[in-house]
């Protein structure tokens, strides 16, 4: 199991050629975010979404390093939940930045402090800076979005959190870069607020990001039923899996869990048959990859959470 | 895409956009929250400080005669230490501070400095050298006093 199955063999590679696209594209948007915030508190908080953005590529591009070894003396499982692990912690992050965002932007807007944005010199030229901002805040919204789009269903065939979820949040980074230009266009008009509100509703949608994705990562760790990749809902192809295998052994207790990508499937109370059916036979059409172990469990022999 | 929203929307675009053009096409961006250019204008009055022991430069002197040309307004000075004058600019007292101030001054935050005037080389942030200064948020304002030092 610790090689990447033949069928998803190739998705796995342009799902890490996107991924090296985007570290490479999200960090020149990172560079243009930088020379260009001046003192709005909206690019600040856009500029530090664009930061986080690179985490779960690098998660993903890290674990997918470390997902295909072999398993070892001290890791006899291999290494299917090193994403998980990462991504976990790195949500973790991203929530509690999102927080401490939230909290420095409403304050700013509470003392009403008045973003200076001044003029910047070009080719001889005085133009003001909020200009370049939004600039900067539309070429920002173009890379992601269509990164986003291109990995989404990639991440529904492979099975990947970490891709999925980073390739929402790509997709939804059109919202952030559209709150930016309000907040920069805001004090264009003189509205001095426009920012510090806009930073705000960005510093919400990433603490909205670090909840989504904590909560996938953890459910997990947790060993719980195989989620789907969008909500918390148990996966359908999980349900399907269930009810085959427990129409061929009504009297075995069937649970599911997840490990990286994979599904492991344990029937309690059964000795193991004489003929174990294939994947196919058990799984949806081409996703027999997707089934990772299926194990039997005598009565009297089942682990402490069967009891309970 | 417009074609494909459905009457409500296309209704609330066809309006909101073109009068949000308008609005930005009509007033010159960016304003100032605080008013700053428009009280200028209104009064004929520029309420400028000067910082004790600053004497103006050429350059300082050209650039504060433009900013009066262009407002159409005459000079009220007055001189004070930096902490009463910045003070005042920070509360909009006063419209325009003029004097030697170091960029990692702990007034860069609390107002907003111009480019140096009348130097050629970058100066160390340390250093005090010649800039106007306005109040924070200011950006309208500290346009024109920008363009002016040109």
């Amino acid at each position: 199991m610790s090689e990447i199955p033949s069928a998803i063999k190739q998705d796995f590679r342009n799902a890490k050629k996107l991924e090296w696209w985007t570290l490479g594209w999200m960090g020149s948007v990172v560079v243009v975010m930088y020379f260009t915030m001046g003192a709005s508190q909206a690019m600040k908080t856009a500029l530090f979404e664009d930061v986080l953005s690179l985490v779960p590529a690098m998660t993903f591009l890290v674990s997918a390093h470390l997902e295909p070894r072999a398993p070892t003396e001290k890791f006899p499982y291999g290494f299917l939940r090193a994403n998980s692990l990462a991504f976990l912690g790195s949500s973790v992050v991203l929530t509690f930045l999102g927080l401490f965002l939230a909290y420095t932007n409403g304050m700013g807007l509470m003392k009403g402090e008045h973003p200076t944005v001044g003029p910047v010199t070009m080719f001889g030229e005085t133009i003001w800076l909020g200009w370049l901002m939004i600039a900067a805040l539309v070429y920002s919204v173009v890379p992601p979005v269509i990164l986003g789009r291109l990995k989404q269903p990639i991440a529904q065939r492979i099975s990947d959190k970490v891709l999925y979820t980073d390739s929402l949040m790509q997709k939804a980074d059109w919202q952030t870069g559209l709150a930016g230009i309000a907040g920069i266009v805001g004090i264009g008009l003189g509205l001095w607020w426009a920012d510090s509100l806009a930073a705000l509703l960005i510093s919400i949608s990433i603490v909205k990001d670090g909840i989504t994705a904590t909560r996938s990562a953890s459910a997990e760790l947790l060993d719980g039923a195989p989620r789907r990749l969008e909500g918390s809902g148990v996966s359908e192809e999980a349900v399907r899996l269930q009810d085959r295998l427990q129409q061929r052994w009504p009297e075995g207790r069937i649970r599911l869990r997840e490990s990286g990508r994979y599904i492991l499937a344990s029937v309690d109370g059964i000795e193991t048959p004489g003929e174990i059916p294939r994947a196919e036979e058990l799984m949806d059409p081409g996703r027999s990859w997707r089934l990772g172990r299926l194990s039997f469990t005598p009565h009297g022999k089942e682990d402490p959470a069967h009891h309970r | 895409m417009i074609s494909s929203l459905s009457g409500g929307a296309h209704r609330l675009f066809s309006i909101v956009l073109p009068s949000f053009a308008l609005s930005l096409g009509a007033c010159s961006i960016p304003r100032d929250p605080s008013g700053t250019m428009d009280r200028v204008e209104q009064s004929g009055t520029l309420r400028l400080g000067v910082i004790e022991g600053a004497e103006m430069n050429e350059a300082s002197r050209r650039t504060l005669a433009r900013v009066l040309d262009r407002t159409g307004s005459r000079p009220e000075t007055q001189r004070g230490d930096s902490e009463v004058v910045l003070a005042r600019l920070k509360k909009g007292e006063i419209d325009l501070v003029y004097g030697e101030l170091a960029m990692d001054s702990p007034w860069s935050r609390e107002v907003a400095f111009s480019a140096p005037q009348g130097l050629l080389a970058k100066a160390p942030k340390s250093e005090p050298v010649p800039r106007f200064a306005v109040m924070n948020g200011e950006n309208g304002w500290l346009m024109l006093v920008s363009e002016a030092s040109k």
